[in-house]
């Protein structure tokens, strides 16, 4: 049994965020493993930032992580790993998606854009341990351009030492999957795998954290 | 599916729609308004599937009116709404609470603390001061549809509403919850005609109403005391005890996982009438006592005027004395924090470093505003009013535009930076009488949507003809209930079920109301609304503009969407004067020219008629 394990899902509002939660709920509950899921709905089709919490284990009450304790951070937009920094710590896994999604201001110049570098840099000073992936490049290559979230949902699977197994992620995304899109989404998702799968550093049996 | 005792993750609205179920409920109505909508939305899927009748009805009030003629016809029936709803419903509410309902009647309403949804924080709990009216506050999916079945079933025992409150965090957040028995339908015998139960019509009925109505919430008094709703852990010897209610219960729960503490704790589930002697229990066994509640310090008033009359010197923590506030949601670390001062020791040590690093990465993620879907009508409605506005030579705040519930109310957002004020549902059209009224020279325009059109603005219609008052009535009609995600309204043609439904017209309304300068444009056509708003703005009295066409998610659902537009690289100056004046999501900047993202692209066409060089067209590349 597990104690306590959380993942932090942050999105722009479209980018699936909210169907990627739903995902790793249903993998957390047909393990057999207590599940709670908070969100904030409502704004998630008008571009606005979303985020889902998923918690799992015995000892999980409440829908919202406790700050500093989330387990593994699934960022869906570059910026977006750093709108609710309180959440993460020293042992919170990220991986994040490279491609940003710019606010308009940022497109028409007004406003300047932070660089991938300086973002994914605030947040190894807070959670080390990062992984990047170019999850929308990846998810277009497949021909399923709105399936990056199955891309990170992908890599997730292959980061190793998480308490859900590939079987019940996968059996979960077919559930979750309209028939029209599982052929793309299996395919968005095995991209993704693979591509984590060839870091050096992650799907060893290191302790998390 | 149905099976007892199975457990399903599913959220807290669906919970209700659960026990409603359970409860067999054969009729649910109610008003989409967050975060309550997910309750009626997922009944009306299982609708035909279980024989009932779900709808949505114009607006609350029209709602619970209806679920109380179910009612006295025997039937039992869930109404639900958010918070501000229960605002508009109140009036019924109030009168039902005299007299008897005969099937059960259970009101289901979702507060917002936090704001999430953008309105106001009010806390429901004290509609039970006002009404008298029972109320069960849950504090998870479990309890949400716990709480439902038990409401049913007081409701008709004691022939009064009762009402099951929830908040955001429980009615959006997902929990296993496990299923139980489904009841048979039952109907009651309808009523019978008795005017001293079923009107207010003379002052001794009503003041024979009003003491059954207090019999019978003393009464409840005893089933709030056993109710496997409220949870008291008296831990033998402890002298600190905690009272929860809703979500902080959880919040509670998660600490007391973290840290081992000698506390007593109580879940009060019963908000009206209170557990009184489950409450003097614990304050017996303490001499301090944290209260937990989101919003107004409801519980923490009764807590301490109970403690004098126990005779009992507690202290209490709460509100009051500034620890917790009333303003926004709490959370774990808030809670966390109020524990520490009951114990009298922090629970945690604040990492500064940390924290410095997290304030320097928070201020990374930029700022997004929101705004319209692409392809969303009102995009042309606030472009073609910007520019009616500049071709009559009206500065930028020289027009005044009164905003409304809904969609509509994001053209308070750049690029179009319209929309002045937002106050309730159809009050956008007072309040441009009243602007008016007290002398405001330029045109004054009310924006509000179809199905707040309906809810409450149709009055004020009446109002703006009566008086002829020179307001602009501006109805963005995109025939759906947009914003809580789709339901019918009676712009939109067909119902829940997708069955037809007769469509009714805001112009004919407004004609019938004696509104004589009525133009119906389509808001894709960016000349001829904005020929639509010159004409309005310069009518010396009333005058309506409506621009009609549908929701472009609802559109694209059905396969009703025309093909995308393409940039020409060529013709591109990259001018950027389509995405400053649209704001469109679905536009993005490539190499200092545009770029239309073709599966976003709604096939609307405005950048089309906005880019001065004609590089955009449709199909085109």
């Amino acid at each position: 049994m597990v104690d306590e394990y959380n993942i932090l899902i942050a999105s722009v509002g479209g980018q699936g965020g909210v169907t990627l939660a739903r995902i790793l709920s249903q993998a957390a509950l047909a393990q057999g493993f207590n599940v709670r899921v908070g969100e904030t709905l409502g704004m998630a089709q008008r571009g606005g930032a979303v985020q889902s919490h998923v918690r799992i284990g015995e000892a999980v009450h409440g829908p919202i992580i406790p700050n500093g304790r989330t387990s593994v951070l699934l960022s869906l937009e570059p910026s977006e790993s750093l709108r609710t920094p309180e959440y993460l710590s020293q042992g919170t896994r990220a991986i994040v998606n490279t491609a940003f999604v710019h606010p308009i201001p940022v497109m028409l110049g007004d406003e300047k854009p932070h660089d991938l570098d300086t973002v994914i840099s605030a947040l190894r000073r807070i959670s080390p341990e990062v992984y990047t992936l170019d999850a929308k490049r990846i998810a277009e290559s497949v021909g399923a351009s709105g399936s990056l979230n199955i891309v990170v949902l992908g890599a997730y699977a292959a980061l190793g030492d998480t308490i859900l197994s590939e079987a019940s992620i996968k059996s979960a995304l077919a559930e979750s999957t309209p028939k029209r899109f599982l052929e793309q989404n299996t395919r968005a998702y095995e991209d993704g795998f693979r591509e984590m799968r060839a870091r050096p550093s992650s799907g060893s049996n290191r302790t998390a954290g | 599916m149905d099976e007892v005792g199975s457990l399903h993750l599913i959220m807290g609205n669906e919970a209700v729609a659960r026990g409603t179920i359970e409860s067999g409920v054969q009729f649910a109505i109610g008003y989409p308004g967050t975060p309550s909508t997910e309750a009626l939305e997922t009944l009306s899927k299982l609708a035909e599937e279980r024989g009932m009748r779900v709808e949505w009805a114009v607006n609350e009030k029209v709602a619970f009116d209806i679920a109380t003629g179910i009612s006295y016809g025997g039937d039992r029936c869930l109404v639900t709404m958010k918070s501000a709803g229960l605002n508009v419903a109140l009036d019924s509410l109030a009168s039902v609470a005299y007299g008897d309902v005969v099937g059960g009647l259970v009101v289901y309403v979702a507060d917002d603390p936090g704001a999430h949804a953008g309105m106001e924080e009010t806390d429901s709990r004290l509609y039970t001061q006002v009404t008298m009216l029972p109320m069960i506050d849950v504090s998870d999916p479990q309890t949400s549809k716990d709480a439902v079945v038990a409401a049913f079933d007081l409701s008709e025992k004691y022939k009064i509403p009762i009402l099951v409150r929830s908040t955001t965090r429980v009615a959006h957040g997902r929990a296993p919850v496990r299923y139980g028995k489904v009841k048979a339908p039952e109907k009651k015998t309808p009523l019978t005609r008795d005017v001293s139960r079923f009107t207010r019509a003379s002052a001794a009925w009503v003041k024979q109403q009003h003491r059954v109505l207090n019999e019978r919430v003393k009464a409840i008094e005893s089933e709030a005391e056993t109710s496997q709703l409220n949870i008291l852990n008296l831990r033998p010897g402890a002298k600190l005890g905690v009272i929860a209610s809703g979500i902080s219960w959880s919040y509670l729960q998660d600490i007391l996982e973290t840290h081992s503490l000698e506390i007593s704790t109580f879940l009060i589930g019963f908000t009206n009438p209170l557990p009184l002697n489950l409450i003097q229990r614990l304050i017996e066994s303490v001499d301090k006592v944290l209260v937990l509640e989101e919003l107004e310090p409801f519980l923490e008033h009764r807590v301490r005027a109970l403690t004098h009359d126990f005779g009992r010197s507690v202290a209490i923590i709460g509100k009051m004395d500034g620890t917790l506030p009333r303003v926004g949601e709490y959370n774990y670390q808030l809670v966390e924090n109020a524990v520490s001062r009951l114990i009298g020791r922090p629970l945690s040590q604040p990492d500064h470093e940390l924290e410095a690093r997290q304030n320097e990465a928070r201020k990374l993620a930029p700022t997004r505003s929101l705004s319209f879907c692409a392809g969303c009508p009102h995009r042309g409605t606030y472009t073609a009013l910007t520019q009616a506005a500049k071709e009559l030579g009206y500065g930028k705040s020289d027009i005044i535009v009164t905003g409304d519930i809904g969609c509509t109310i994001l053209g308070m957002y750049p690029p179009w930076s319209s929309c002045w004020t937002e106050v309730s549902m159809g009050a956008s059209i007072g309040n441009a009488i009243g602007l008016k009224y007290s002398g405001v020279k330029t045109p004054v325009v009310a924006a509000i949507g179809d199905s707040t059109f309906f809810h409450a603005g149709i009055p004020p219609s009446i109002n703006v003809a009566w008086r002829g008052t020179p307001v602009v009535i501006a109805v963005l009609d995109n025939g759906i209930t947009a914003m809580t995600g789709h339901q019918p309204s009676p712009s939109t043609g067909y119902a829940e079920t997708g069955k037809e439904a007769k469509k009714i017209k805001a112009e004919d309304i407004l004609a019938a109301a004696g509104i004589s300068r009525v133009h119906v444009v389509d808001p894709y056509d960016l000349q001829a609304s904005k020929e639509a708003f010159k004409e309005a703005l310069e009518t010396e009295g009333p005058s309506a503009v409506i621009l009609r066409r549908d929701c472009s998610l609802v559109a694209r659902r059905r396969g009703a969407l025309g093909a995308p537009y393409g940039v020409d690289r060529e013709g591109c100056t990259g001018c950027l004067l389509c995405l400053r004046t649209l704001s469109c999501p679905a536009m993005s900047v490539e190499d200092e020219k545009m770029e239309i993202d073709e599966a976003a692209c709604a096939g609307c066409g405005l950048c089309a008629q906005v880019c001065p060089t004609d590089a955009i067209t449709q199909g085109g590349k």
